[in-house]
């Protein structure tokens, strides 16, 4: 019989080579680890994950009150500076939030350290989660600064914490979840590159950012109202101005289902390995 | 007797050389049409829906120009100077973080032959994506187009401006983030806050001001008053100032080659 470490009768037991860490349910410590990388990742290149959008954010509010505040006083009974404002906080937590799943995905992918991601005890369901939440943080994050600099200059009260909280969080968590299905997906950054610029940007430019949905054609008004980027937006909006283009309540419902149908997609393709195992 | 292939006699100018520059960056932007020239369609387009939209139904008039007319203009030159400046930037910057800048150094490229042949092909890539981004626009918009003479002298100039804009920062970037921050802190606010969408008259009297110091301004209101006929300073001004800028733009772009900043040892 070879002695090895573990059987040699000369070395105490407490020299045994150590056990593998036993895991309950959830593999809390890797799901945190996961989450960690995620928020280090951006948070490490502050300057354009979180000031540059608060820059941009900042022009668009410039430009859209000089150029159109001349002719639109107010939107409703909201003045149109703070009929905007919540609309351009949601559109930049939704990119930065897409922003985030998606990069670090198919970044890992293209350099190959996806491995690192793949080859630690994470089951499918920890994999999306840690990814989801990096991606909500980030949306929290942004939007949070956005809201402290532009109640600076803007009378931007919170009229319902709670739907400021719900639309900003499963906004966030939509577009963390599309990131990590669009990452997952892409080979190439011209494809990410195209799904951001005529999806994502696209989705949340129409969809009541800048004006109000009632100002719409009869078509595009319909439109607005199956799309789940217009339920964020005017939600989102409502928990500020407490004036809504469209219902509340089915706002809530359809987030909520949306968000179910794409964790599930996200969940099946980490379990499948979908263009990330062999 | 064998002949002896010799090395290849040139005058004062590689002309080859300087075109083969050229068409390389050129060749690389149009392989990436998706990125490069799609791209500024479709989000200026949405720009435009978005601003239409937001006005509803009023109508507002800037100088006699109904907003739509005033807006496409500035739409067009802003795609033009953006597309310009990544095209030189990224170029440069991607070239430096691959290794592949050798492949330019080495060839017998002068510091003029450099900033030309980088600068124009910038120039023709940003114009490229102008008029890609116009043409879909003038279904929906009448422009009178009142003089071609400031609409080429301005566009060819704004396009330009930025290609050396590109270069400098291309040579002095290290990483991506950089390139993005020179986008995102410059190149943008520059070209958003003179009044690439609005007029500067309705600023407060500083903004006005500002406004008129800056050079891309300058840019946006002579192209767009050689598309509508109006012009909220004056395009004499601008030419000279625009073309001040540009000399020494280039100047700075043509030191930085030959001394090689941050690009030979």
């Amino acid at each position: 019989m070879n002695r090895t470490v573990a059987n040699d009768p000369a070395l105490p037991p407490a020299t045994l080579a150590p056990a593998p860490r036993r895991i309950g349910a959830v593999n809390w410590l890797g799901l945190w680890t996961l989450y960690l990388k995620e928020v280090r990742r951006f948070v490490k290149v502050a300057t354009q994950t979180v000031l540059a959008p608060l820059i941009t954010t900042l022009l668009y509010l410039a430009i859209f009150v000089l150029a159109v505040g001349g002719a639109v006083h107010t939107v409703g009974d909201v003045p149109f500076p703070v009929f905007l404002a919540p609309g351009l906080i949601m559109m930049a937590m939704v990119q930065n939030a897409f922003a985030n799943s998606s990069s670090s995905i198919m970044i890992s992918k293209i350099q190959g350290n996806i491995v690192d991601v793949l080859m630690p005890p994470l089951s499918a369901g920890e994999l999306t989660c840690g990814f989801a939440l990096g991606g909500v943080t980030r949306g929290a994050v942004v939007g949070a600064v956005m809201w402290g600099v532009m109640r600076l200059i803007l009378p931007l009260d919170v009229h319902s914490l709670f739907f400021v909280l719900f639309h900003a969080v499963a906004a966030s968590l939509m577009l963390a979840l599309l990131g990590i299905i669009g990452g997952i997906w892409a080979e190439k950054f011209d494809q990410m590159a195209a799904v951001t610029n005529f999806v994502i940007t696209p989705l949340s430019f129409l969809s009541g950012t800048f004006y109000s949905v009632g100002a719409l054609p009869r078509f595009w008004y319909f439109v607005a109202h199956v799309d789940p980027f217009f339920y964020m937006i005017d939600g989102f909006r409502y928990g500020f101005t407490g004036h809504a283009d469209g219902s509340l309540a089915a706002g809530l419902i359809v987030l909520t289902v949306v968000n179910i149908l794409l964790w599930a997609l996200a969940h099946a393709l980490f379990a499948r390995g979908y263009k990330l195992k062999a | 007797m064998v002949a002896l292939v010799g090395p290849r006699r040139f005058g004062a100018v590689n002309w080859r050389g300087l075109a083969t520059l050229c068409l390389k960056d050129l060749r690389r932007a149009i392989k990436q049409y998706r990125y490069s020239i799609l791209g500024p369609v479709v989000s200026n387009l949405l720009l435009l829906t978005v601003f239409t939209l937001a006005f509803g139904r009023a109508t507002a008039v800037v100088g006699g120009l109904d907003f739509l007319q005033f807006l496409v203009p500035g739409l067009v030159i802003f795609s033009i100077c953006e597309r310009a400046y990544e095209t030189s930037s990224e170029s440069l910057l991607f070239d430096k973080m691959e290794g592949m800048i050798a492949d330019t150094l080495m060839a017998p490229l002068t510091p003029i032959e450099l900033t030309i042949g980088y600068a124009c092909s910038a120039a023709a890539t940003g114009l490229i994506t102008g008029v890609a981004v116009a043409v879909p626009m003038l279904a929906f918009v009448h422009l009178p187009f009142a003089s071609l003479r400031l609409i080429v002298f301005f566009a060819v100039a704004g396009a330009l401006l930025h290609g050396l804009i590109g270069i400098i920062v291309g040579l002095w970037a290290e990483r991506w983030d950089h390139h993005a921050a020179a986008l995102t802190f410059l190149v943008i606010p520059f070209a958003f806050l003179s009044g690439t969408f609005y007029s500067i008259q309705s600023l407060p009297a500083v903004g006005e001001q500002l406004a008129r110091l800056n050079p891309v301004f300058y840019v946006i209101d002579g192209f767009r008053a050689g598309c509508t006929g109006h012009a909220d300073g004056s395009t004499t001004i601008g030419m000279v100032v625009v073309v001040v800028v540009l000399l020494l733009l280039a100047a700075l772009a043509h030191r930085l080659f030959r001394i090689g900043y941050k690009i030979k040892p």
